[in-house]
């Protein structure tokens, strides 16, 4: 425990003060201070998986097993996400947004409940494995940490979260840029930001890479079920969800390349997309009843 | 041929078949089936009537049991909504394909003008001091390293046309997408008509029948394993195959490691303590009388045991955990899975004769007298539980089907979001003191990528002969 706390304390303290520079630099846009919070954000990407692998070892499993490990690892992916776009797309200005936003998950991982964060052991319906990946590492004795179904359909659905917080980041962005843009408003803090055109381009691309690893989580989420539950389906509130979200980006996609919808409707899509993502996520844990023990 | 001569069912089948190839069906009933699932998840599914009632009063429960809305996934109109996107999805296909692919497979080398190629939002002009035919074979090279396919028509010696495409097969992506869903979906189906689902509770050295097939299931040896805090870690069956009489096949099965077998699944589901039977019961002799214990012993389920020093031996032959009996069947049950009123059933034999079969109980010791007429009783004392393997039985023939579909569906998907189609035209002809290339082209999605990419071939073809 001691040590993974340890670096959440840090990257907790870390993410605030990264989302601040962020903010100075959306303000007074100075190459050193832009360069500062790029540095940051890869500390503060250290030092997430750094938890994750602390966590490892201290449960002696893959670090996806509870709702708090989860958003370790939502953090964990949105800061990758975040800086590869940073680094394809040049442009620092969403940083503040997403660095928030970081923030804002690691404030609620640390604000659950104990129940939610205690390292555990396995309960048996977790204990899925790869046969061979346990074959291979068992010559190693590290068989404990050979994972299954189950890790891989956490890790990429939550790879799938993380690119529908960007596209949801972007198309907030959008919608407000869009707005200013339409009443011929300047506004220096907007202006930073890409043009509208390009938010909603970037919008759709998150939505792209975020479509198909949600579908192959679900998929693997499937196959994991038909093994511990002997179906691959059981219309549980999770599983229902999942596909919920799934159908509004199939429409998001449909609606943009089969009807052309662009800009404002298409930005109001990704919002409600993502407003679903955090009831797939925390509302099916909290709210209603199910199979799911946690995310 | 004006419209109404059309005989009625051609229109109407026209009708259906236009309502079917709308593109906007397929956005609304995407939004339509996901609003209406929520209410799925928020009504919890199969619950006893009671729980509706408990939660929702008469009025409400009659309406949920009214519209299936406690089974939802599974009623005509639900399923029905899924089936109009496959119906959706088959018509635009047939509708959209074959044009999609003739125009996107078969090249017509149309003839462009220089004006044509900068008409294209992307687009690059690059002046280089060689010769046109230098150029050219420049140019064709940069293309074909950047895997560009090349259609060339009209040349001569002054101008030169060129029309080069490359990743085409993204543009499918979708509609392989499209066709794995509907492999998806028949496999689910076949899922549905040809498979089933079974649960047994099995007990050590039991035999279990598993419908449909040849072969018998034994269950050799089940039990628990728990972590040091206390908490159970794994449970397990060993589970033997038997065909002919003859054990085929042992398997250690646990959560997540099911047995598998001629197209049937073996898993473990779950766990528990019998209901109606057990491994062990405490029973002693007493003398009424006195309150005098003779003899305090073990005996085991369904073997007949001697009491020692008497004349009388004992089989226990029945137990239930929550005692309860049925007047009009005449029949003991459990009430529950839980041990609140336990009591077990012996058969009772005096020098080899059976003489009673009493239900005894612990909480009611001598309620019933074991052995009639009699100066000594028998009394049920405690008891070691037997645990049960709780085997889910599945056979669905459907289910690689759905994987196969799922494979596809995600390459389809990999082709529709990461290959994009570029389309290039490039007009090179002589100017004054060299050769003047105009490239312009199209790309069907992330514009960016393909500025990038024009922006580069550009600078190739300056290279070092920059003017
Ligand atoms: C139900 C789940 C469905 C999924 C997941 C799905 C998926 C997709 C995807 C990923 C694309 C490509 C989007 C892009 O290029 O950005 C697409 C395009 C398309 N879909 Fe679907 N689809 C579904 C249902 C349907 C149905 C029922 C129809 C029937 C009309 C349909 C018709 C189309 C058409 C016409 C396109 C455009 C094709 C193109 O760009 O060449 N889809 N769909």
């Amino acid at each position: 425990m001691i040590l993974s706390l340890v670096f959440f304390t840090f990257s907790f303290i870390f993410y605030l003060v990264t989302a601040l520079v962020y903010v100075a630099n959306w303000f007074v846009k100075k190459k050193w201070l832009g360069q500062i919070a790029t540095t940051m954000a890869f500390v503060t990407l250290f030092s997430t998986s750094m938890i994750l692998i602390m966590r490892a070892g201290e449960s002696g499993h893959a670090p996806f097993s509870n709702l708090f490990e989860s958003m370790v690892l939502f953090v964990w992916a949105l800061n990758i996400g975040y800086l590869l776009m940073e680094y394809r797309y040049k442009f620092k200005s969403l940083g503040a947004v997403i660095m928030a936003l970081e923030f804002i998950a690691m404030l609620s991982a640390s604000l659950l409940p104990y129940r939610f964060k205690s390292v555990e052991p396995l309960n048996p319906a977790l204990q899925n494995k790869w046969h061979f990946m346990v074959d291979f590492l068992s010559k190693f004795g590290l068989e404990d940490y050979a994972i299954g179904w189950l890790d891989f359909h956490v890790f990429t659905t939550f790879i799938g979260y993380a690119a529908f917080a960007i596209s949801f980041g972007l198309a907030l962005t959008y919608l407000v840029k869009n707005k200013a843009e339409v009443k011929g408003k300047k506004n220096f803090l907007l202006d930073r930001f890409p043009d509208s055109k390009m938010l909603d381009e970037l919008s759709y691309i998150a939505i792209a890479w975020g479509f198909p690893f949600l579908t192959i989580g679900i998929v693997t989420g499937a196959i994991w079920a038909n093994e511990a539950w002997g179906r691959p389906w059981s219309w549980d509130p999770k599983e229902t969800w999942s596909a919920i979200t799934w159908m509004i980006y199939a429409s998001y996609l449909h609606a943009r390349v089969t009807r052309g919808w662009r800009g404002r409707r298409a930005a109001w899509i990704a919002v409600l997309g993502f407003v679903a993502i955090i009831f797939l996520y925390w509302g099916v844990s909290f709210i209603l009843p199910g199979l799911h023990a946690y995310a | 041929m004006a419209k109404e001569s059309k005989p009625w069912y051609t229109r109407i089948g026209t009708g259906i078949w236009k309502f079917f190839a709308s593109l906007k069906l397929t956005i609304i009933v995407l939004i339509s089936v996901a609003f209406i699932s929520i209410i799925g998840t928020v009504i919890e599914q199969n619950q006893p009537l009671e729980k509706y009632l408990m939660a929702y009063g008469e009025s409400w429960t009659k309406f949920i049991i009214y519209g299936n809305l406690n089974n939802m996934y599974h009623t005509w109109w639900y399923n029905g909504l899924i089936l109009t996107l496959a119906v959706n999805i088959i018509v635009c296909t047939f509708e959209r394909f074959p044009t999609k692919w003739n125009s996107l497979l078969k090249h017509k080398p149309k003839k462009f003008t220089a004006e044509s190629v900068n008409q294209f939002a992307n687009k690059r002009t690059v002046k280089v001091s060689a010769g046109l035919e230098e150029t050219r074979t420049r140019v064709a090279a940069i293309l074909k390293k950047n895997k560009y396919k090349t259609v060339k028509f009209d040349g001569n010696s002054d101008e030169d046309f060129t029309y080069c495409w490359r990743g085409v097969i993204g543009r499918f992506g979708s509609d392989i997408t499209h066709v794995s869903l509907l492999l998806i979906l028949f496999g689910a189906i076949i899922g549905g008509f040809y498979g089933y689902k079974d649960f047994k509770v099995v007990y050590t050295g039991d035999t279990i029948e598993v419908p449909d097939v040849d072969y018998n299931l034994r269950l050799d040896k089940f039990w628990i394993e728990y972590y040091e805090s206390g908490q159970i870690k794994q449970y397990n069956s060993l589970l033997t195959v038997v065909e002919d009489g003859k054990d085929v096949l042992t398997k250690q099965i646990w959560v997540n490691e099911p047995l598998d077998y001629k197209g049937v699944r073996f898993y473990q589901s779950s766990w528990g303590n019998a209901w109606d039977r057990i491994a062990k019961a405490n029973i002693a002799m007493i003398g009424k009388e006195k309150e005098q214990i003779y003899s305090n012993m073990e005996i085991d389920w369904g073997v007949l045991t001697k009491i020692p020093d008497t004349e009388y031996s004992v089989k226990l032959i029945g137990f239930a955990g929550d005692f309860a009996y049925d007047e009009e069947r005449n029949e003991v049950f459990s009430k529950s899975a839980e041990a609140n009123n336990p009591a077990i059933q012996i058969e009772v034999y005096r020098g080899g004769k059976l003489i009673s079969s009493p239900w005894i109980f612990i909480k009611y010791p001598g309620i019933f007298p074991a052995i009639p007429d009699s100066e000594e009783d028998i009394v049920f004392g405690g008891y070691t539980g037997l645990l049960y393997s709780g085997l889910s039985l599945n056979k669905d023939p459907g289910v690689n089907i759905v994987w196969l579909g799922c494979l596809i569906m995600v390459s389809g998907f990999f082709l529709t979001f990461f290959v994009y189609h570029r389309r290039l035209w490039v007009y090179i002809h002589t100017v004054d003191g060299g050769t003047e290339v105009s490239l312009g082209g199209l790309i069907n999605k992330s514009n960016f990528v393909f500025e990038r990419e024009i922006e580069n071939i550009a600078k190739k073809i300056k290279g070092d002969t920059e003017v």
